[in-house]
């Protein structure tokens, strides 16, 4: 198992699909961020919950990134067909599955930290610059930054059980970002009691915060990570199923 | 089908196109389950054997990669899931002679520096048994002459190798038996010696075996 983790964490470090997600990352977020503190007018800035919003964004990001990078770590071999040799050297499937899984909820974790560090640097940074006093606390600031690496994490497990399970490589990238910036916020929008059991949402518990105007309906944190675990523990489960069960031509 | 292969020696794999060869290797690798029965190597299911790539070597598809990733480290990150250290990724890259693209992105590679990099991947775990599906395939004379002599001293060593094709001339010239199946089925298992006049004969064999069946 360890064996099959190290070489999981060796490819995620040495292909250039990983460097492409952070760049394109790092550059969403900063100029989602950057749009947000220079043109949203001061009165939607001042305060927490606005404040919060804002911050929030770099998890939104992570969990999409995250997001990607679990699902192309599993259908991008399957695409260019790696996945044969690596089923040849490791060919219990699942522990394949499981070591994905595990490399993902590590590169995850990074990716949110990152993203929400971006976010909370420049976001704050923007702020002060506009003479802004800056609402929430630093526990506040701690809860972006640990509960957006753990959104992120759980999101990029769930990436690799949906890559697992639907295979094609364009197909899981869009199911998942359509899922997130579209499907989720339009439930939110229209149902908001709903909305936010969502996988998006229970994220954007972790972190507490969310960009839609209904932040203030957030579940506490420990519902919203008990909620991710699940639906991470479904999605891997669906992704092993099919994994056990498909032939690899 | 069952076969046996004499360690020590190469044996041809042949068939028309669609014969079976390739989902032949594919079962008795564990890629593709069986719709009844079982396929057995060394007497158990590849995922049943312990430390399979140690034991049986492979290269199904010529370009098996991800294209972004350096030759060298297509290989590292399999000699880890094999638990292999790095030293060994150096000798396999000598041994196909890639050492000196070895850095660059598998993108930049010709289709024969593909096929040796896949052998090499085959070769990291000093397996007992090679499995390849039309190796020659996209290699130029030069390409398939070294192949011959890489395979040739792969048995000498007393290891076994399989090698499927439907280029018969291809196989001719290296195997020490061939066996050929058409339609699913395993049609004739001969020892080369058994074919008195060299390619002519096996040219013969095939022809009549494969094309009775399908008129």
């Amino acid at each position: 198992m360890t064996a099959q983790l190290r070489s999981e964490l060796f490819k995620q470090r040495t292909t250039r699909t990983t460097l492409g997600l952070v760049l394109a990352m790092v550059v969403l977020v900063a100029a989602v961020i950057l749009l947000h503190v220079v043109a949203l007018p001061t009165q939607g800035l001042t305060g927490r919950q606005g404040q919060l919003k804002v911050l929030g964004l770099g998890t939104t990001f992570g969990m999409i990134f995250g997001s990607l990078l679990g699902a192309l770590s599993i259908t991008t071999e399957i695409r260019n067909g790696m996945i044969r040799p690596t089923l040849l050297a490791m060919p219990n499937r699942s522990r394949v599955v499981a070591a994905k899984v595990m490399a993902c909820l590590i590169a995850g974790a990074a990716l949110g930290l990152f993203s929400e560090a971006i976010a909370v640097g420049m976001g704050a940074a923007g702020l002060a610059a506009r003479g802004i006093q800056i609402a929430p606390s630093v526990g506040d600031f701690a809860q972006l930054l640990v509960g957006g690496a753990a959104a992120a994490a759980l999101w990029a497990a769930i990436g690799v059980g949906i890559g697992a399970t639907l295979r094609n490589q364009v197909g899981a990238a869009i199911s998942l970002v359509v899922w997130l910036l579209f499907i989720e916020m339009t439930v939110i929008g229209v149902a908001p009691a709903v909305g936010k059991f969502l996988p998006g949402a229970s994220g954007g518990a972790l972190a507490g915060a969310m960009l839609q105007e209904t932040a203030t309906y957030l579940l506490v944190p420990a519902v919203g990570a008990l909620l991710m675990v699940a639906y991470a523990a479904l999605a891997i489960g669906a992704g092993l199923v099919t994994t056990a069960r498909r032939d690899i031509n | 089908m069952t076969f046996d292969l004499e360690p020590g020696t190469i044996t041809g794999f042949l068939g028309p196109n669609g014969a079976g060869k390739s989902t032949t290797l594919r079962l008795l690798l564990g890629l593709v389950r069986p719709t009844s029965g079982d396929a057995l190597v060394f007497g158990r299911r590849y995922a049943g054997l312990d430390q399979p790539a140690r034991r049986v070597g492979a290269v199904l598809e010529a370009s098996d990669f991800d294209p972004g990733r350096s030759g060298r480290n297509h290989l590292r990150a399999l000699a880890l899931a094999i638990d292999i250290d790095f030293g060994r990724v150096e000798e396999v890259l000598d041994i196909v002679d890639l050492g000196d693209a070895a850095h660059r992105r598998v993108k930049t590679y010709s289709l024969g520096m593909r096929q040796r990099l896949g052998l090499a991947g085959a070769l990291l775990g000093d397996p007992e048994l090679l499995l390849l599906d039309e190796p020659a395939n996209g290699l130029d004379p030069e390409g398939v002459h070294w192949l011959r002599g890489l395979l040739r001293q792969f048995a000498k060593q007393g290891r076994t190798v399989l090698i499927s094709s439907h280029v018969l001339a291809e196989v001719a010239q290296v195997v020490d038996a061939v066996l050929i199946i058409d339609r699913g089925r395993l049609v004739a298992s001969r020892e080369m010696t058994e074919l008195t006049g060299g390619d002519r004969s096996l040219e013969d064999l095939y022809l009549e075996l494969t094309a009775k069946e399908r008129v």
